[in-house]
């Protein structure tokens, strides 16, 4: 076992270094073979995980100059090392197409190389057992990740987003090593071990560790570096920031919720009612976004929020000590991520395929594609109706499963908790119906009708291998929603956990009977004929795309709805030729919306630093000798003043 | 398992051969209050058949989903028929039943139904399917809250036990309330006034009539039988929920026939007051609904707490 973990490490290692031998060899031979070594690890790590999961842990130590980096891999590792293997796997797929889209050969090469970075520095995140190596793995995993947000450095965006991804993030480890550092003081060793503090220093290692693993998770209302990375980087790479990344933020918050005892109430609701925020606002700034890769990053915020309930409920729960329906809330969760990684690494991927074909990220600009990208947009249509947790896909399972540990809550004592719960869960029944609604508008307005811009109409199909990657995670997609309640008993049975599912074999089985014979007997009554014409069009001779629903458009009526959450701004100044404001001079006029995290969150502290520095500025500004010497005098005056009250 | 084949039958009949009837007997009531005669209570169906009998049209623009949508909405009404007991409940339900799994396989013929709506590339179909998707988005919490207080009374997440659990006799007091908000549901997924105007095509008004605005013939069909049978089977639930008199008989043909005369009943009145609603009613501004629904969800949400917290 640890000689596979070893060649997984070793074949990783070959294949970050591998392109960077032939930085600018142009063909693409190298990359390949790097991109085939990917696959080989993540094949590998699958296997080893099943085994892990069905049979024993694995651990063991690597001794680096003395200090020991210890490794485990329990079944929670295993979970998440599928996770990062299958979307890996088919991520590296696609890049042997994708990666050849870029003009200059030294990035071709370099993205390869970091991407293998980073699945290696998420995955050794993953299985690493001891905070030194977890944070040296997490650090790893934030600046190759970093370097790939400002893989298109040219571009004035991406240096913005790049800056933004980097404080956000460095930010959220400053408080995981503010937390890690309180667990050594109290445990005294590196290793995970059971903490038990007071209850005020517990909670604020909770509020440590929830900030610094929500930073990364993209927990609102630290959320916003997500809406500027994921457009930022090239699409493989949103594909694993969203797919996995978050994820493994997700999977640290539990590791290392599961090793501080005595857990309270409130953390769990805390992380209930932020779950629920993030899941809401998620999917409203989702839905009112017309950049298609920004639009995805929003709904992994829904999504980390959804995964967030649950965690929650299972907090809750367990406080309550019910352990039976505590358990079903985990998994749920835990299903959750791993399905949101299946769709939203499908959805990222066929996104870069659709903005690859048509130079643009802007979906107003988009339409009429599933002419031209029948096989793209079939793969979309999937992911979208996946991630609306529609029935048979797996999206609809883990919700099911939410809504069904929700519908248990009557067994909780407290009436507050219940009306929180209550409110929770119709919040969440909101989203995910705003969901639907969200990728009704992302296929409808990207893929169908009338091109709206001449890219859009010269569209073409994408490459092989950026069909193939994905549509191993279409099947996943699908196979896992139908046979979900034999997976998930298999599963239950092990963890001694019933999950109370319908079964969506038979319930497939049977519309699979029903649509037959309703085709048949439909194609028999009905007329065969079929006609194609034109679109009606109020009598006007030929449809045009001006004339067609745009993506603005779509989501008004939901804007008008949540105005207060969204608070458009309207900016309306006509002049006029004359005094009573009849003949027309010229005007402007602009919509925009609010962006409250960034205007009442990100800046005053930003402009707090600002006004402290420009004081202190100030101060050290001054050159003349006399106010330095006056300096030093006060300071010695200040320091025996110190020290005299300290001796005494 | 007898008794299930015995059930899909009976009730995928039952519901397909009654669907039509209500839209005209809505229709006619509501004619009557309006002093006109109205149509004949058949009509419906002799529409059906015109259209089965029609040529499908479709717009140059339009792709495969306008071809599928049609059957995806029939298929899923079919399957969704199958989680409602209307006459009796069968010995084993073979996972069917779940509330959630017949609110989303709902949901997914509305998302098809959406897609095509844009299909099309016009923008009578593009505004039915945004005003569409926004309406089922915000009556979704009253929904889920409604089947949570049920969930809670009869400990159970399917409708064959609610049912069975009512059609003994088990009905909360306080569950009278839930009354109104269901009745709110069952006006807005039907696309009925003061949510949607059924009637009209005036942009202004239409929500779900501009999205099949360009289904044509046979698929036109599909679609309207498909909103009939979610009406049959919204009504159902109300009914088997508030009034299980003659619900779930001894399985036989004498108890089958007896529960049908009395689904029927029932069903007849409730259409009746539906049409009554809908005619004392006024169409309700598209960004008035948010109040409407409010209502619901307050109601909802009070029966709820009472049945957790008394």
């Amino acid at each position: 076992m640890v000689l596979l973990i070893t060649a997984v490490f070793l074949i990783l290692l070959l294949s970050i270094v591998i392109p960077l031998i032939g930085l600018k060899l142009k063909h693409s031979s190298l990359r390949k073979i790097s991109l085939i070594l990917i696959m080989l690890a993540c094949l590998i790590s699958i296997f080893l995980s099943l085994q892990v999961l069905l049979g024993k842990d694995i651990s063991f130590q690597i001794f680096v100059s003395g200090t020991a980096f210890s490794m485990l891999i329990d079944s929670l590792a295993a979970f998440f090392i599928i996770i990062i293997s299958i979307v890996g796997f088919c991520v590296s797929i696609y890049s042997i197409s994708y990666a050849e889209h870029f003009e200059s050969v030294k990035k071709r090469n370099f993205l390869v190389s970091l991407m293998a970075l980073f699945i290696l520095s998420m995955m050794f995140v993953v299985i690493s057992h001891n905070l030194l190596g977890f944070l040296f793995f997490w650090e790893l995993m934030s600046i190759s990740s970093f370097l790939l947000v400002l893989f298109d450095y040219e571009k004035e965006e991406t240096k913005k987003a790049g800056i933004f991804y980097f404080v956000m993030t460095q930010l959220g480890t400053i408080f995981l090593i503010f937390s890690f550092i309180l667990i050594y003081i109290n445990t005294g060793t590196l290793d995970f071990t059971n903490t038990s503090l007071s209850p005020f220093l517990s909670s604020i290692l909770f509020i440590t560790l929830a900030i610094g693993f929500g930073t990364k998770a993209g927990m609102v209302p630290f959320h916003k570096w997500l809406s500027y990375a994921h457009p930022a980087s090239p699409s493989s790479i949103s594909a694993l920031m969203s797919g996995v990344m978050i994820k493994v933020a997700i999977y640290g918050l539990i590791r290392f919720l599961f090793i501080i005892s005595q857990q309270q109430l409130w953390w769990g609701i805390a992380i209930l009612i932020f779950g629920t925020i993030s899941a809401l606002l998620g999917i409203i700034y989702a839905l009112k976004e017309q950049d298609l890769k920004r639009l995805l990053a929003y709904s992994s915020i829904e999504n980390i929020g959804i995964i967030l309930i649950s965690i929650g409920l299972y907090m809750i729960f367990t406080y309550y000590s019910l352990p039976a329906i505590a358990l079903v809330a985990l998994f749920a969760g835990l299903f959750h991520a791993f399905n949101h990684s299946l769709f939203k690494s499908l959805l990222f991927m066929t996104a870069g395929s659709v903005v690859n074909a048509t130079h643009t990220k802007n979906i107003e600009k988009m339409g009429g594609l599933v002419k031209n990208m029948k096989y793209t947009s079939l793969l979309f249509l999937i992911g979208a109706i996946s991630i609306s947790a529609l029935p048979p896909f797996n999206g609809f399972v883990s919700e099911l499963m939410i809504f069904q540990v929700f519908f248990k809550s009557n067994s909780i004592s407290s009436p507050l908790i219940k009306l929180i719960l209550m409110i929770s869960m119709s919040l969440f029944a909101l989203t995910s119906a705003l969901a639907a609604a969200c990728f009704v508008k992302a296929f409808g307005i990207v893929f169908l009708a009338v091109p709206r811009s001449k890219e859009a109409k010269e569209a073409k199909e994408a490459d092989k291998f950026m069909l193939v990657g994905p549509a191993i995670l279409a099947i996943l997609c699908m196979v896992i929603g139908v046979f979900s309640f034999q997976i998930l008993n298999f599963i239950g049975e092990k963890a001694g956990v019933s999950f109370d599912l319908p079964n969506l074999l038979w319930i497939s089985i049977g519309t699979f009977i029903i649509g037959v014979i309703a085709y048949l007997i439909i194609r028999n009554i009905g007329n065969k004929h079929s006609r194609v014409s034109e679109t009606w069009g109020c009598g006007i001779n030929s449809q045009n795309s001006k004339m067609e629903y745009t993506a603005s458009g779509f989501s008004e009526p939901i804007v008008t709805i949540f105005s207060s959450i969204y608070q458009p701004k309207k900016i309306n100044k006509p002049t006029f030729y004359d005094s009573k404001g009849v003949i027309f001079k010229e005007g402007q006029a602009s919509l925009s919306l609010i962006k409250f995290f960034e205007e009442y969150l990100y800046l005053p502290p930003l402009k707090m630093v600002h006004y402290i520095s420009e004081k202190l500025y100030k101060i050290q500004n001054k050159i003349d000798l006399d106010s330095f010497i006056l300096y030093i005098f006060l300071t010695i005056l200040a320091l025996l003043i110190i020290v005299g009250v300290v001796i005494r | 398992m007898i008794s299930f084949f015995l059930f899909a039958i009976v009730n995928i009949l039952v519901v397909l051969i009654l669907a039509p009837f209500y839209i005209s007997l809505i229709k006619k009531v509501k004619a009557l209050f309006q002093g006109r005669k109205g149509p004949k209570l058949f009509q419906a169906y002799y529409n059906l058949l015109k259209l089965f009998k029609k040529e499908s049209i479709y717009s140059t623009n339009s792709s495969f989903i306008m071809r599928v949508a049609p059957y995806i909405n029939i298929i899923c009404s079919i399957v969704a028929i199958l989680f409602v007991p209307l006459l009796f409940i069968p010995d084993n339900y073979f996972g069917f039943g779940n509330i959630i799994l017949f609110l989303y396989i709902l949901a997914l013929a509305k998302f098809f139904m959406a897609l095509a709506g844009l299909d099309a590339g016009s923008t009578f179909g593009g505004m039915g399917s945004s005003r569409e998707m926004s309406i089922s988005s915000i009556i979704e919490p009253i929904v889920i809250i409604i089947f949570a207080t049920l969930a809670f009374v009869y400990n159970s997440v399917n409708f064959f036990e609610i049912f069975g659990a009512t059609s003994v006799g088990l009905v909360h007091a306080s569950l009278w309330l839930l009354l109104i908000p269901l009745i709110i549901v069952l006006l807005t997924e039907t696309a009925r006034i003061p949510i949607d105007n059924p009637e009209t095509h005036l942009e202004l008004t239409m929500v779900h009539e501009a999205m099949i605005l360009e289904q044509s013939g046979k698929n036109l069909a599909l679609m309207e039988l498909s909103s009939g049978v979610k009406q049959v089977l919204l009504m159902a639930i109300i009914i088997n929920l508030f009034f299980p008199i003659g619900f779930n008989l001894p399985l036989s043909l004498i108890g089958i026939g007896t529960s049908l005369i009395a689904f029927l009943i029932k069903s007849i009145i409730l259409a009746i007051s539906i049409g009554i609603i809908e005619s004392f009613i006024a169409k309700s501004r598209l960004f008035r609904l948010p109040i409407i629904f409010a209502i619901a969800f307050l109601l909802s949400l009070i029966t709820l707490m009472m049945e957790m917290l008394l």
